[in-house]
């Protein structure tokens, strides 16, 4: 246990040696923090939608808004409206073009907004619109304007869901508007990050070999698991660390809420462990450390894009979501989601945590084999 | 993890176990056979050489002795334990100086003892006392606080040693300690190996510079092609050669009729002409020297210098395997 202790040890202070890995560590993701916070309108929490045209068209959007919880501000210019979005103080925007007949412009800032808030906004607007028709149908056969809706506000519910049914609002589309902008994408941010991040100790493990370091490390009296132990140790606490400061930084600066901070942590453990592996792996097998850090971002990127940390998973194809289960982002990823949108504990998470638990005995394993095997390597 | 008890203290002197046994260790990378049954036995306190020029498979035989490679076949037992079946507690008795510079240079001189000391086992004030004393030995005791990446090439060839002594091994390996490094950090390191084994050390000292196995060590191996070639004390492996010793003579006049001359008498047994160079291979230079000067100045050679060359390992080395050790 002492030699394990002692090789984490080492790996930390190796690690901190190094003014780079301090950037990345402390500074990098506190950057990433604000600029995803600033994105977010600087308030995190509820999205914000911003109106501008014909006022009695605005006045029913923002009360169907209010309803799913959006926050709303109207605009006398069509082009206000689109410049806030632009520079992110809006989340989406919509333009009244005509009130009649009804006819509106969405605007939003980027794919993802459009297929999560946007969906929602679009439904909202669609329920302004049958409810719309609905009064010109009653108005239409002769009842005056005020009948007519009085009528409708008579009429039950269900009645008027059919309506609603042809925005498609689903469960999903609830949650993330219940999300400010940052946080939608904070889980996958988080696990990208702490990925990259240990797969730098890639280039560590290879300068060390090259230096001739390891060999005198296994010339000691240590089993081949104590020092895969002992490795993955020191990355683990960097990558729980570094999870757990991003997590705190966004929360206390933009109010980003993680759910069960004890699931999270357990989720972001055992991810790191992955991480740390995949590292050993790389670290041990590639010579160059040119092309360990090479692969190391590419297939970083590469991985959290399959796995949900980019484009949400829940806008996934089928078959792109089976090849996302195949990354530990992707199974990490629904973990978080999990924790944070749907207020799960480690419980409620065990499968998750299950894969991630065998992917990292699976990749450690692998990593220890193939460390006794590159002993007899020449580099 | 337990540790096992080598033989007991009361064993006689006179038996005691070995600090090294290999025994026919083979290793083969694909068709290449780097170590080919090489046996290799070193008591205590003895400093053994393994002498041979590169890619003679001295790396691979210490990589086997150190348990860091697999055998393809043969046993290493370190102080009597199997390297096989217990290498922790083998690998405990061992202190190994690596080829490279085999340390850490993101961290200082300290961290790295310390380190390496945790890893063998020391910890608490013993480590810290430990640690001081190598520091002092290898002379890094104002430097301990720097990033090792900043030393000079000798510094980091004396923290490497240092390190491999932390433990008090029963065997220091020390893998080509001097390669690359300035004539007189050369010279620190080989008196600070004298010191260890004038302390009763017992060393596996590989070196392609035979001036370095000559000085350090009682018994050499020589080794070539992953082949003990020859294995002795200096003496011993000279007697190999036959005891000859080589005369060369330089000089002006008729070196030709000297060359002619030289081949009748008898204790001259091969004569080489290079230029104004004569180079005679003499049964025992000393007695033959003075016949040989009569001889070639009565043939007409005004000689300016005469030089004796004992056999040293090198004229081993080219005995036994036909070519010198650094080509
Ligand atoms: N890991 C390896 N893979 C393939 N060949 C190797 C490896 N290590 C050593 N060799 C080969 O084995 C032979 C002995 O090498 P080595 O033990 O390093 O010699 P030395 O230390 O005496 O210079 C050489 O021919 C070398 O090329
Ligand atoms: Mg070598």
């Amino acid at each position: 246990m002492r030699s394990v202790v002692a090789l984490a040890v080492l790996e930390l202070r190796r690690f901190l040696a190094d003014r780079l890995n301090l950037f990345f560590v402390l500074v990098l993701p506190m950057v990433l923090v604000v600029v995803l916070g600033l994105q977010s309108g600087g308030g995190g929490g509820t999205a914000q939608v911003a109106l501008s045209g014909d006022a009695g068209t605005v006045a029913a959007l923002e009360a169907e808004l209010a309803t799913i919880d959006l926050d709303t501000s109207r605009h006398a210019e069509a082009a206000t409206v689109e410049e806030l979005v632009s520079v992110g103080t809006a989340d989406v925007g919509i333009v009244v073009r005509s009130a009649e007949p009804l006819q509106l412009d969405l605007v939003v800032a980027d794919e993802q907004t459009a297929a999560g808030l946007g969906q929602l906004v679009r439904s909202a607007a669609d329920r302004v619109t049958v409810a719309r028709a609905q009064e010109d149908v009653l108005t239409g056969a002769g009842l005056s304007p005020e009948q007519a809706a009085a009528a409708l506000d008579g009429a039950p519910d269900g009645w008027s869901a059919a309506g609603v049914e042809v925005g498609g609002t689903d469960p999903v589309m609830e949650e993330f508007a219940a999300m400010g902008r940052f946080e939608i994408g904070a889980g996958g941010q988080l696990l990208l990050f702490v990925f990259l991040n240990t797969l730098t100790a890639a280039s560590a493990m290879i300068n060390a070999r090259r230096s001739g370091a390891i060999r005198r490390t296994m010339a000691a009296p240590i089993t081949s698991t104590q020092a895969v132990a002992g490795l993955a140790l020191g990355r683990f606490v960097i990558a729980v660390f570094q999870g757990a400061y991003i997590m705190v930084a966004s929360s206390l600066l933009f109010d980003v809420r993680w759910g069960d901070l004890g699931a999270v942590l357990t989720v972001l453990a055992l991810f790191g462990l992955v991480a740390a592996g995949v590292a050993l792996v790389i670290g041990v097998v590639v010579d160059s450390d040119g092309l360990a850090s090479g692969i190391g971002v590419g297939g970083g990127l590469i991985l959290a894009a399959l796995g949900g940390c980019m484009v949400p998973l829940e806008f996934f194809p089928e078959g792109l979501r089976t090849v996302a289960m195949a990354t530990p982002h992707g199974w990490a990823y629904e973990a978080l989601a999990e924790i944070q949108r749907r207020g799960g504990g480690v419980l409620d998470v065990l499968p998750q945590l299950g894969v991630l638990a065998a992917m990292a005995a699976a990749v450690l394993l692998a990593g220890g084999w193939l460390l006794r095997r590159s002993l007899g390597r020449a580099m | 993890m337990t540790t096992s008890t080598p033989a007991p203290a009361s064993t006689p002197v006179l038996s005691s176990t070995p600090v090294l046994e290999a025994v026919d260790l083979v290793r083969r990378f694909g068709p290449v056979t780097a170590v080919d049954h090489v046996s290799l036995r070193i008591e205590p306190g003895q400093t053994f050489g393994l002498l041979g020029p590169n890619g003679a498979g001295k790396t691979t035989t210490i990589s086997m002795i150190c348990g860091l490679l697999s055998p393809d076949g043969g046993s290493v037992h370190v102080a009597g334990v199997p390297m096989a079946q217990e290498p922790l507690a083998a690998k405990r008795r061992l202190g190994l100086v690596p080829q490279d510079l085999a340390v850490y240079p993101e961290i200082s001189a300290r961290q790295n003892l310390t380190f390496f000391g945790r890893l063998q086992g020391l910890h608490g004030a013993e480590l810290r006392t430990r640690v001081g004393e190598v520091l002092e030995l290898v002379g890094l005791s104002d430097r301990a606080k720097e990033p090792s990446k900043k030393f000079s090439g000798g510094m980091k060839r004396r923290l490497n040693i240092g390190i491999g002594l932390l433990h008090h091994p029963d065997l220091l390996v020390l893998d080509e300690p001097t390669v690359g490094v300035d004539p007189q950090s050369r010279n620190a390191i080989l008196e600070s190996v004298e010191a260890l084994a004038g302390q009763g050390m017992a060393v596996l000292y590989t070196t392609h510079y035979m001036e370095e196995a000559q000085r350090l060590c009682d018994r050499v191996a020589i080794v070539d092609d992953g082949r003990v070639q020859a294995e002795g004390t200096q003496d011993e492996l000279i007697e190999l050669t036959g005891g000859v010793d080589t005369i060369v003579l330089s000089g002006g006049g008729d070196v030709a009729a000297a060359e002619v001359s030289l081949r009748g008498i008898p204790v001259v047994q091969k004569v080489a002409r290079d230029g104004n160079h004569l180079r005679l291979v003499v049964q025992n230079a000393p007695t033959a020297v003075a016949g040989v000067v009569r001889t070639v100045s009565d043939a007409g050679m005004n000689l300016s210098d005469v030089v004796i060359q004992r056999p040293d390992l090198e004229s081993v080395f080219l005995h036994l395997t036909g070519k010198a050790l650094r080509d």
